[in-house]
């Protein structure tokens, strides 16, 4: 069985059986108006939004990372493929129920993209239409930083970011992940 | 069985929790035998395993040093997967669970104690993650302890450690 | 600040803001116009947007509670940084809940109105009531404790009461015996007056407003041995909704 196929099983078993739930519209609607609050706190600067959701996933990450292991009981992922289907398959759907599309792998196997057919983050949502939004804001960069802070507690550090989103007027909403390295255990302090 | 104590070490190699509990004295154990008495740890109480009066501190430094150089060592013989579990002395058990995200579980127990690796992944699972990781009110990381000891937490512990364990 | 005008900053805000919900007739007039002006956005060859899918497609959806948890985790560190203690970070977060406030209610109109007129949207009045506006307090706070608390957390809320005290006609209260949004909180002591669920006040004090109800809302902890988190949301409606209130007893009006 290929590490997708074992993935995409594990992913539904866990969604159907360890998940607990709530009204996706609470979600959307939730991050719907944190979106908004930072573009009204950083007066329509989105750059410094997309940053900031960007620190507000890695926050999240962090935390995310460990109810997925709680939750899933997977161990270490043999390479940086593997981890692509982990991530999309199994840690997407028990968060999100979506299963984003992992290709466009490089040759080195260290960067593929995630490709959204659906984003329930940016469900009921329209750009405003200033003009520089659709050109400047990443709506759901919190995803982003979500992998980033996630990874990086399992000694993987990563680099992503939005290369398309259909709120913007692109045809799919993509999202580029790259391996920058893997993170040595930190040794205990010295004795004094 | 008894559990003496417990320790949370972050990836940073830092002690993000311990607790203690203290051991009735022989005397006054009677009909309830060995039940632990919950008294959470406060630096510089004597230590009651062995003689010793090193603080909770100092026990933290020497339990994480252990514990670290023996998982280094057990991967260096068995691989990058391998990882010890548990060690005993004359004196008592030491369990350990490890998370992928490098949170170490250390438990102190008697010689009688059964293994205690799944008591501690519950621990994570259930107490850890549900108390401290969600909580809005503990920041995602614990420099010094800050938000694992919450209430929710050490009430949800105490429990775990006196009804479920003894 | 005065709550008419509040109401209209942030109507402006989700005008401007990248998180508009289709709009519904019953909506303001300017919101319509709004609509119309987007014709400058860009939009997918696939015709992706929120005008091509039904309202309705997410109705029944459903996502992880730690995704939730998560995002409200970081919505309060969020808030924190910026308050100066407790009650700030209380307003704070029902300033965040009430823009959610005003757009859960065109979603509830939106849906009242399209099923049929039998759903009600008082539980108690059997008279078959039109799925429209509340006008008087009581049908108001019958569409939050059922329909509004049903569409957030999949259960009515526990209580509802009205002040038993002559001083305060104007506060009633809507109990919920274990809020959602508290499930993983756990309030340090020298914060213990702190209630997150400030942020589901804010939602009610949105869907208040929009109904044309001016009120302020608030959350408390009532603990009892068996409900630990048990939450009170205290709604007191401003005078002006009282004396309205008045007339339209008078006229006969439900």
């Amino acid at each position: 069985m290929s590490s997708a196929t074992k993935a995409s099983r594990i992913g539904e078993e866990l969604w159907k059986t360890r998940v607990d739930k709530v009204n996706a519209e609470l979600v959307t609607l939730t991050y719907g108006t944190i979106v908004a609050q930072l573009c009204q706190d950083y007066d329509g600067n989105y750059q410094e939004v997309n940053k900031q959701l960007e620190k507000m996933g890695y926050n999240i990450g962090m935390r995310l990372i460990e109810d997925f292991l709680a939750k899933s009981n997977v161990g270490r992922c043999a390479n940086f493929r593997e981890t692509a289907d982990m991530i999309s398959k199994v840690g997407f759907r028990i968060f999100l129920n979506i299963a984003p599309t992992v290709t466009n792998w490089t040759s080195d196997n260290n960067q593929f993209s995630l490709i959204f057919d659906e984003n329930p983050l940016a469900d009921f949502v329209e750009l405003p239409d200033d003009g520089r939004a659709q050109d400047e804001l990443w709506f759901s960069n919190i995803l982003c930083g979500v992998l980033r802070g996630a990874l990086e507690m399992v000694q993987m550090q990563i680099e992503a970011h939005f290369v398309s989103d259909v709120l913007r007027g692109d045809d799919t909403t993509e999202m580029r992940v790259s391996l920058v390295r893997y993170i040595e255990d930190e040794m205990p302090p010295d004795e004094e | 069985m008894v559990v003496y104590s417990f320790y949370i070490f972050d990836r940073h190699a830092e002690c993000i929790y311990k607790r203690r509990w203290l051991p009735r004295p022989a005397s006054m154990v009677g009909s309830k035998s060995s039940r632990p008495t919950s008294e959470a740890s406060a630096p510089g109480l004597p230590a009651t395993l062995g003689q010793s009066a090193r603080t909770t501190d100092d026990d933290a430094k020497l339990i994480f040093g252990t514990v670290f150089s023996l998982r280094n060592m057990a991967r260096k013989l068995g691989g990058e997967d391998d990882n010890f579990v548990t060690y005993r002395t004359s004196q008592y058990k030491l369990h350990y669970y490890e998370t992928p995200t490098n949170i170490k579980f250390v438990m102190l127990t008697d010689l009688k104690s059964p293994s205690m690796r799944v008591a501690l992944q519950q621990i994570y699972i259930n107490l850890y993650v549900e108390y401290v990781v969600k909580n809005p009110l503990s920041p995602a990381e614990h420099p010094g302890g800050i938000g694992v000891n919450n209430e929710l937490f050490e009430e949800s512990l105490e429990q775990f450690v006196t009804r479920v364990l003894s | 600040m005065t709550q008419p005008a509040r109401h209209a900053a942030m109507l402006s805000i989700s005008n401007g803001g990248p998180n508009a919900v289709a709009v519904d007739k019953q909506q303001s007039q300017h919101i319509h116009t709004q609509s119309q002006s987007s014709q400058g956005l860009r939009v997918p060859s696939n015709r992706k947007t929120i005008y091509d899918r039904h309202l309705n497609r997410s109705r029944s959806a459903e996502l992880s509670r730690a995704s939730f948890a998560f995002l409200f985790a970081e919505m309060v560190t969020y808030a924190q940084r910026r308050v100066t203690g407790i009650q700030d970070l209380e307003r704070r977060l029902n300033e965040q809940g009430y823009p959610l406030g005003l757009r859960l209610l065109d979603l509830l109109y939106y849906r009242t109105m399209a099923s049929s007129t039998s759903s009600s949207l008082s539980s108690s009045s059997t008279s078959a009531a039109p799925p429209n506006r509340p006008l008087r307090i009581l049908p108001l706070l019958h569409l939050i404790h059922g329909p509004l608390w049903r569409l957030l957390f999949n259960r009515p809320a526990d209580a509802l009461e009205h002040s038993v005290s002559p001083e305060t006609p104007n506060e009633y209260m809507i109990t919920d015996n274990d809020p959602l949004v508290n499930t993983y909180i756990s309030v340090p002591k020298e914060m213990s007056m702190l209630n997150c669920a400030a942020f589901v006040a804010g939602i009610i004090e949105g869907v208040c407003d929009g109904c044309g109800f001016e009120a302020k809302v608030t959350a408390h902890n009532q603990p009892t041995e068996m409900w630990p988190g048990r939450t009170i949301f205290l709604l007191r409606f401003g005078e002006s909704v009282m004396e309205r209130e008045k007339v339209l007893e008078r006229a006969g009006v439900k």
